[in-house]
Order: structure tokens, then C-alpha cells, then sequence
């Protein structure tokens, strides 16, 4: 069942199209990450998601819902976990998780079971302007779980956080997408996106380029996996015999050695190692590279995701 | 209510704020007593006395302290612990040391004509005992029974007293304290509104099921809450320290609220347009002492030019300023004041609607 699906987004600051076109939708218990460099237009989405920024086109809905004829009720439906820190500095995490569930029409009790699902109950009553960066970040999440909400949007939410904090936030949102919330992340983090996202969508100058789980992307773009070698002996009568093995695609010289274009390069590597070794080939070392969502994002938007 | 909720936080937050505490509360009842105590008026002088005091310590318009000598008197006049030091012994003529100022010419003849009326009653009942043959006492109490009715001299008026009798420097000064801190601190926490925006903490609060102009109604009720909070500390802390007497009471407490719906509102505007909190509390500080200044809470508006009273009553403060005096110094009463509520809502109903214009133009934009 779709929980969001939003279609032909459109904004524009000045000059700048931050946001171009953007369609995708997130079926329940999915976790869909958007992927992009610094100023693709990420927040910008998001924010017209969750209804905080206004649209120049486009449509939201939420479990069927629309956010421009239903703002309400369709506010209702999302939880949402800004980039930045928003929270009151000057007010403890249980105060301000008590002032967001008012707005939310969340009760008390709710208060104190996310508390305890982000790991904040003891330093509840400690100011949020003490907290470490860590446990900011729990609380910022937390104030988007306080109405146990269909979809899930988390903007950045690991920014600049210890590996404890960030892996507290990603049980978090595993368990949450296992009890079907849909969840939308944005993160710099490839690794990230990796274990958590079913889906991905990578963006970049404002448009959706392309879209769908890691294994499509990546075969889209026509990359597979690669094996090199550096051997010592004969270059030529090496690269015959690998060619001839079944799961090589390609063979290429490659240094003082050679790159096999392969299928499935942990499968194929025992034979590729024991054609080489009985021909009086010597190998000096061995590199297998998987292409993953950083190498999709490279080959698409030739930028690194951090930069 | 979500509108309270919102309002609650803001007023919470100043009040956590331990700086800003200082500024809301202790400051502006201490300048209530500062210049109070600088303009002198609730005071009775005090007139140390060495010797006899005599008719002196009957009198309602000073107080005595005596002294044991000359030398330990003299010293307490120069160094302004009494207003006047009397000397008097049986020997010679009584003698007064005043310090070269207004106080000491008053005290001047507040004491001769003390001294003078005690001199002549003695030498009336003396004349009386020497004529009769009764004794002393006898011959005064029939001098004081004779009761001299005192010459009546016709007095008429022309024009208002500044400050009526009994109107102290504290009651003038705590209108104007009032006036200044409810406005100036309520645009000096417009800081607060500010960090809650580049927080992203408002638009936090746009992205739960919260109307845009719930938001705004809650920041704009925060911000009147406090420039009300700060109004009620100068209003009741001034009366109950140093009793201060505010006038009708209605009256005192609708300018006060209309004053108070002035501020937020600035406050309102002001956290909306600044950028970074040290611009708002900059930007407050200027011009809620250069509108205290025009609208007369720094010198009284009876000193302006017509010029500058003209100025005066373009600000809120001037109008504000005038309310308190008709209630304070001219006995008026809610009725006399309708004139400066309808101006004053005028000024706070400009401010809210440009406050929540741009409130809700920066958040949601
Ligand atoms: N309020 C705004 N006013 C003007 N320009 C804006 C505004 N918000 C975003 N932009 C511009 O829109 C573009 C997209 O910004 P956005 O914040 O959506 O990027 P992002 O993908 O979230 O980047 P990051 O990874 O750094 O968070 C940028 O060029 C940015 O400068
Ligand atoms: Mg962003």
C-alpha cells in the first residue's frame, strides 16, 4: 500500500530551481532514501513534503490524503525530523517533547515511551542545551515519533554524531519501518544508506535522475564487478586463459597486471585464482571491487557524496 | 489550547533566562527607587537639633534628631545626613546651619516661623501672669485657650499644580519605568522569537497539525504575555515597595494592557524582520530608548517644546506617558484615559497585523 506519493514537486528560490520535477511514491513499511550532493535539493523536497515550505507545483499525498486541499489532516499522517537541531535549547527533553506533543495532540505517556525508545530517559530533565551532539540528535528524532505517524521523514538525521548515537538512530528506524511506517531519509552517508534503504532515489540540481533498489541502479548503469590482478610472467597468455573462464565478461591490461569485468566476483574468484596458479603466472595481489551506491553516484552526478 | 501552549513556552523561556530576570525584574525597580529617592519628594526633612528642640518637635513638616554638640551636628549638615541642624542653648540666640541649596532655604523659615510662634506665646503669657498676678502656667493655658484665629489670606489658583501635593518622585518615575521596560524588554526578547526561527523550531511547529496563523496567534500571545508580566512587576512591585499610587485602579490597568498589546506587538514585528538575535536586541535597545525619550519618559512631557510634544504624541510611549499622568497627578479615571486606549489599540493593532504579516512570511516562504 502507498503511504507517499508525491508528484511533479517544483520550487524556486531567485534564480536557483531547487527543486525540479520530482516524483516518487513510498509504500508502507518502505524505507526510501534520497540521495544527493550539498544543494540538490533534498530539504527542499522534504520541506514540501512534510507542508513547511510552500510549492510552485506539485502535489503531496499521504495514505491518500492531500496536502494542499488537506494540510491538516495530512500533517496529521507525517512525522518529521529536520537537519538542523530544532529543538528549544533552553527547555529540558522532556519539556520539549511535552510542548511538541501538545501541538500534536499527543498525550503524556507518549512522552515518556519515545523517551525511552530514543534512550533518553534518564537525562530527560537535564536542559536540551547540555545534551551532547548525540543526544540532540536522539531528541530531535524523537519529537517526530511523538504521534506514532504513518510516514516518517528524517532529514540528516546522523549529522555529525558518535558511531553509539548514530546506531541507536538507525535500530530506531529499522524497528519502525519493520512495524510499517514508511520512512523517508535523506543522509550523506553511503553505508547508511546501504543497510537502511529497501529504495533509493538519487537527486541531483533538483531533479530525480534515477531511482530504485541498489542492485538496479547499479545494473543500470551497466557496472559489474571487478577483479584486479597484478602478476608477474606472461601478461598475454594469462589474459587468454581467464578470458576463456565462463563468468568473465571482459579481460584488460591494468598496470603491471590485468582487470576482469566479472558476474559475480565472489563466486568466480576461486577459479580465477586456480587458472592463473597452474600456469606458472605468479600473482602479487588481488583487488575485487562491487560497485556500490557510491560508485552509482559518482557515474551519475560525477560529484562525491561528501564533500 | 494550542495558542497557550505556544504562548506558555515563550514566557517560560524569558523567565528560565537568569540574565533576562535581572533586567525584568531588579532593574526596573531599582530604577524606580533610584530616581525616586534623586527627586526627593517622599521624604520629610529631617533637622538635627542641639539643645532644646521646643515647639520644633511638634511640627508635622519635619522630623528632630538631636545631637550632644555643635561639632558632631555641623558634620552631619555637610555630609547631607540631616537637612538643617539647629542650634539652641540658654544662653545664646538660637542659631540654624543650612547647606547653600533649596532645601535649606525651605527649612529656613519652616523653623523661624516655628521658633517665632513659640517665642510669642511665651511672651503673651508672661505679659498675662505679669497683668493678673496668676501663675505662669495658668496664664498660658488662658493664652492658648484664647486660640488666635490665624489672618486669613484669600488664596486662588491659576493653572494645574505639576505635581499634586503628596505626588512623590517615586510615583513619577515608576509610570515612566514602566512604560520604558514593558516596551524596551519586549523588544529586546524578540531575540527569543528570533532563535526559535533560525532554530527551525517554528517550522518544526508548521510541520505538526498546526495552523500557520496558530503558530503566529501563539508567538504574537507569547510576546504580549510578556510585555504584561513586565508591566504587572513595575505596576505591583513599585506599589507594594515603595507605594506608589497608580490612580483608578481600572484605568491604570487598561492603559497598562493597551500598552502592553503596544510592545508585544513591536516585539512581534521586530522578531520577525532581524535576522540574528544581537541585531534584535540592538535594534530594541535603540529604539526603545529613543521612543522613551521622545514620548517624554526621560524628561516630563511639561518640559517639551510644542515641537517635540507634537513628536511625543506620535509615539506610543507619549500617549502611554499622558494616560499615566491624567490617572496619577490629575485624579482622572478610565473615562479620562479613553482618548489613549483608542490610540494605543490603534498603535498595537498596526504592529500585530505587520508582526504576523512578516511572521508568517519568514516561515513560510
Ligand atoms: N530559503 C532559501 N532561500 C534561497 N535559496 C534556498 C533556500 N533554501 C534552499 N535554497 C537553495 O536551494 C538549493 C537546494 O537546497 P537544499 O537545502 O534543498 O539542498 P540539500 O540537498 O538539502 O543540501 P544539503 O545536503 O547541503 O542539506 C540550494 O541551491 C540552496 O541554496
Ligand atoms: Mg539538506
Amino acid at each position: 500500500m502507498t503511504v507517499l506519493s508525491c508528484s511533479g514537486l517544483k520550487r524556486r528560490f531567485d534564480d536557483v530551481l531547487a527543486v525540479d520535477d520530482v516524483s516518487f511514491t513510498i509504500a508502507e513499511g518502505e524505507t526510501y532514501g534520497l540521495l544527493g550532493p550539498n544543494g540538490a535539493g533534498k530539504t527542499t523536497t522534504i520541506s514540501m513534503i512534510t507542508g513547511v515550505l510552500e510549492r510552485d507545483a506539485g502535489e503531496v499525498f499521504v495514505d491518500g490524503v492531500a496536502m494542499s486541499t488537506h494540510t491538516i489532516a495530512a500533517k496529521r499522517l507525517v512525522g518529521y525530523v529536520p537537519q538542523e537541531l530544532a529543538l528549544y535549547p533552553d527547555l529540558t527533553g522532556r519539556e520539549n517533547l511535552r510542548f511538541f506533543a501538545n501541538l500534536y495532540g499527543a498525550g503524556r505517556r507518549r512522552v515518556e515511551f519515545v523517551l525511552d525508545v530514543v534512550g533518553l530517559t534518564e537525562r530527560a530533565d537535564d536542559l536540551a542545551r547540555e545534551y551532547s551532539g548525540g543526544m540532540k540528535r536522539r531528541l530531535n528524532v524523537a519529537i517526530g515519533l511523538l504521534h506514532e505517524p504513518r510516514l516518517l521523514v528524517l532529514d540528516e538525521p546522523t549529522a555529525g554524531v558518535d558511531p553509539q548515537s548514530r546506531n541507536q538512530i538507525l535500530e530506531n528506524v529499522r524497528a519502525l519501518a519493520a512495524q510499517g511506517m514508511a520512512i523517508l531519509y535523506t543522509t550523506h552517508y553511503m553505508e547508511e544508506a546501504e543497510r537502511l534503504c529497501d529504495r533509493v532515489g538519487v537527486i541531483d540540481s533538483g531533479r530525480l535522475i534515477a531511482e530504485g533498489t541498489r542492485r538496479e541502479l547499479v545494473e543500470r548503469l551497466g557496472e559489474r564487478d571487478r577483479i584486479s590482478l597484478q602478476l608477474d610472467g606472461d601478461l598475454t597468455h594469462a589474459a587468454s586463459l581467464l578470458g576463456a573462464i565462463r563468468d568473465v565478461r571482459g579481460v584488460a591490461p591494468h598496470g603491471h597486471g590485468l582487470e576482469l569485468v566479472v558476474d559475480d566476483a565472489r563466486e568466480c574468484l576461486p577459479a580465477v585464482l586456480s587458472a592463473i596458479s597452474t600456469n606458472g603466472v605468479v600473482v602479487r595481489s588481488v583487488e575485487v571491487t562491487e560497485p556500490n551506491l557510491e560508485t552509482v553516484f559518482l557515474h551519475l552526478t560525477g560529484k562525491a557524496l561528501r564533500e | 489550547m494550542k495558542v497557550l501552549s505556544i504562548g506558555w513556552v515563550n514566557v517560560r523561556r524569558v523567565v528560565r533566562d537568569r540574565t533576562g530576570l535581572f533586567f525584568l525584574v531588579a532593574l526596573p525597580l531599582m530604577l524606580v527607587f533610584i530616581l525616586g529617592a534623586a527627586f526627593g519628594g517622599a521624604t520629610t526633612p529631617v533637622v538635627g537639633v542641639v539643645g532644646d528642640a521646643g515647639a520644633l518637635s511638634a511640627d508635622d513638616a519635619v522630623r528632630v534628631r538631636n545631637f550632644p554638640d555643635e561639632p558632631a551636628l555641623r558634620s552631619a549638615v555637610e555630609h547631607g545626613e540631616v537637612s538643617a541642624g539647629l542650634v539652641r542653648t540658654d544662653d545664646n540666640a538660637p542659631r540654624l546651619l543650612v547647606r547653600a541649596d533649596r532645601t535649606g532655604q525651605q527649612l529656613r523659615m519652616l523653623v523661624t516661623t516655628s521658633l517665632t510662634r513659640e517665642a510669642n506665646r511665651i511672651a503673651a503669657g508672661e505679659f498675662v501672669a505679669a497683668q493678673t498676678g496668676l501663675d505662669r502656667d495658668t496664664a498660658l493655658s488662658l493664652v492658648d485657650s484664647a486660640g488666635v484665629e490665624p489672618v486669613e489670606v484669600r488664596v486662588s489658583t491659576t493653572g494645574e499644580a505639576l505635581f499634586p501635593a503628596g505626588y512623590s518622585g517615586f510615583d513619577l518615575g515608576a509610570a515612566n519605568q514602566l512604560i520604558v521596560f514593558t516596551f524596551l524588554n519586549s523588544l529586546t526578547t524578540a531575540a527569543f522569537l528570533v532563535e526559535t526561527r533560525s532554530l527551525g523550531v517554528t517550522r518544526r511547529m508548521l510541520a505538526t497539525p498546526t495552523r500557520a496563523r496558530t503558530v503566529v496567534a501563539g508567538e504574537a500571545l507569547g510576546r504580549v504575555s510578556i510585555a504584561l508580566l513586565q508591566g504587572l512587576i513595575v505596576l505591583v512591585g513599585s506599589a507594594l515597595l515603595f507605594g506608589v499610587r497608580w490612580g483608578d485602579p481600572l484605568g491604570a490597568a487598561s492603559l497598562l494592557c493597551a500598552f502592553a498589546l503596544v510592545s508585544g506587538g513591536a516585539g512581534l514585528l521586530l522578531g520577525s524582520i532581524c535576522r540574528t538575535q544581537q541585531q534584535t536586541t540592538g535594534a530594541g535597545i535603540l529604539l526603545g530608548l529613543s521612543l522613551a525619550a521622545f514620548g517624554g519618559c526621560m524628561v516630563p512631557l511639561e518640559f517639551f517644546s510644542p515641537l517635540l510634544r507634537k513628536v511625543a504624541f506620535a509615539t506610543p510611549h507619549g500617549w502611554a506617558n499622558d494616560g499615566f499622568a491624567a490617572l496619577t497627578r490629575r485624579g482622572g479615571d478610565l473615562l479620562t484615559v479613553a482618548p489613549h486606549l483608542a490610540v494605543l489599540l490603534g498603535f498595537a493593532a498596526v504592529l500585530f497585523s505587520l508582526g504576523a504579516w512578516t511572521l508568517r512570511r519568514a516561515v513560510t516562504r
